[in-house]
């Protein structure tokens, strides 16, 4: 059983045809914390954040915590209506704020990610890093209780990469809701994550969970524990490493 | 490369109408103007039908019906093709339908017109029978082609389905439907000439039905060229109005 303010997945089947992408797969975490799914590409990490949003059903098993949750998502494309300017990408999912209410968050999230200025224009205009930026936006605008980012900084270089997951940290101390990261960037998950749960490849299994304490503005990944927790996830997805040593939860 | 461009979009088509209009004239130096007219007996018979008003008065009512059968399509099949684009049940019970619309021949709706309706609104029925298929069927190929994507995006945020059809459905359909538009606009002055030729005696297909008992072969020509310029400019203004709808964010 997953105890109550705690959600997750309850021993969930899930398969496309003949590919099992989730065995029996559980797991449960706090709400109001930043959880990060980590593993490698095609092991299952968007199906269960499908499954979270509501938009895949089990095949057996059970999602516990997150019915009547309000869910806001960045999916791995930015996903914006073309047709549509940059504050009206966001405006459209406000339906159920008063105007000047969306006018305050539009204006709010546009100046924190640098794109008030382009407020009148349409997505054709912007770049990539831009796009991307304007969908962080609109996740965040929308009033929620749970965030779903599906690999959001893949295409994007790493100073902005950095900027962004500042950003995000920053966004979620000011209001902190229960985050769901996906990311194959190990530095992604250390310097966001409250949990790091570390998946295998397909059908995915929980391979560890990584508990870090450190708050999230305080972390600097060159200095301990974090280049063990690096070599430790490393080392279970696979990749060579010279201390693959279980490190113990730490705190501050 | 610029100077190709230029001549490949201006230079080519006024030769090609060259070419076209040198072989006609040729053509008829062999054949009796009742069989063939010449270029130049074909403009003078459309200028003087244009002189007496005739190709106006009959041009207007042409347009009229056309136009008229035209837009009761678009204002029909536009929500029909959307609701056989969403609902697998009104699929079910209408695409057969749209099918059995789309073959019946123009001829036989022209005859059972003329019985179940009279003659004078016999034209308006034909073309609004005949261009209501084009409608629906380019709307629900849009709503087939809408970017899934976009539509799982608006359901996690929990967008209201009428929102969804109106601002991620509708704008994605617009290419679908202009093509539409388009191929019904085409069929639109061909069936309302044909109608008009069998039922009424007014319109370019009424003007046509006396050119031809009155063997006037160089008007029945001035007549079919202003149905063509009609179709031509119609198409023009078209994809002049689709190019401004999408041009802003494509």
């Amino acid at each position: 059983m997953i105890p109550l303010d705690y959600f997750g997945f309850n021993h969930v089947y899930k398969s496309f045809g003949q590919t099992k992408v989730l065995d029996d797969f559980s797991f449960s975490v706090p709400s109001g914390k930043i959880i990060c799914l980590i593993g490698p590409s095609g092991c299952g990490k968007t199906t269960i954040l499908n499954l979270l949003a509501g938009l895949e059903q089990p095949d057996t098993g059970s999602i516990s915590g997150t019915a009547d949750l309000r869910i806001s998502c960045v999916f791995q494309e930015p996903r914006l209506l073309p047709w549509k300017t940059v504050s009206e990408n966001i405006s459209f999912v406000l339906q159920d704020l008063t105007l000047s209410r969306q006018q305050e968050l539009i204006e709010m999230y546009l100046k924190a990610m640098g794109l008030y200025e382009y407020r009148d224009s349409y997505p054709k205009a912007l770049s990539g890093g831009m796009k991307q930026r304007l969908a962080l936006c609109r996740a965040f605008a929308f009033p929620h209780d749970l965030l779903l980012l599906d690999e959001p900084f893949k295409s994007l270089d790493t100073p902005l990469r950095m900027e962004l997951v500042q950003q995000v940290a920053g966004m979620w101390g000011e209001n902190p809701r229960t985050i769901i990261f996906v990311t194959h960037d190990i530095l992604d998950a250390l310097l966001l994550g409250h949990f790091i749960l570390v998946l295998s490849a397909k059908p995915a299994a929980m391979l560890d969970t990584l508990e870090i304490n450190i708050p999230l503005g305080e972390r600097d990944i060159a200095k301990v524990p974090f280049p063990v927790y690096y070599n430790h996830i490393l080392a279970l997805l696979g990749g060579k490493t010279n201390s693959p040593e279980r490190p113990v939860t730490t705190t501050a | 490369m610029k100077n190709s461009s230029l001549k490949t979009r201006y230079l080519a088509p006024i030769l090609g109408l060259v070419f076209f209009l040198a072989v006609w004239q040729f053509i008829s130096g062999f054949y009796n103007p009742v069989i063939v007219p010449s270029p130049a007996e074909t403009w003078r018979s459309f200028f003087s039908l244009a002189a007496s008003g005739l190709l106006w008065e009959q041009g207007r009512q042409t347009i009229t019906r056309g136009l008229a059968g035209f837009g009761l399509a678009v204002l029909v099949g536009t929500p029909l093709g959307f609701l056989i684009g969403l609902n697998q049940t009104m699929a079910s019970i209408f695409q057969p339908l749209v099918v059995v619309l789309q073959v019946t021949p123009l001829i036989s709706w022209l005859l059972l017109a003329m019985i179940w309706i009279g003659f004078s609104r016999v034209p308006l029925f034909v073309v609004f029978v005949t261009t209501l298929p084009l409608i629906i069927i380019n709307t629900i190929q849009g709503i087939k082609n809408v970017d899934l994507q976009l539509l799982q995006m608006a359901a996690v945020f929990r967008v209201d389905k009428l929102r969804i059809i109106k601002e991620v459905y509708f704008p994605q359909v617009i290419p679908y439907l202009f093509a539409g538009l388009a191929a019904a606009l085409g069929t639109t002055w061909r069936a309302a000439a044909m109608a008009e030729l069998l039922s009424v005696n007014q319109g370019v297909g009424a003007g046509m039905a006396v050119a031809r008992a009155n063997l006037e072969t160089a008007a029945l020509f001035a007549w079919t060229f202003f149905l063509i310029i009609l179709g031509l400019l119609t198409d023009r203004l078209l994809s002049y109005l689709s190019r401004q709808k999408l041009n802003q964010w494509k």
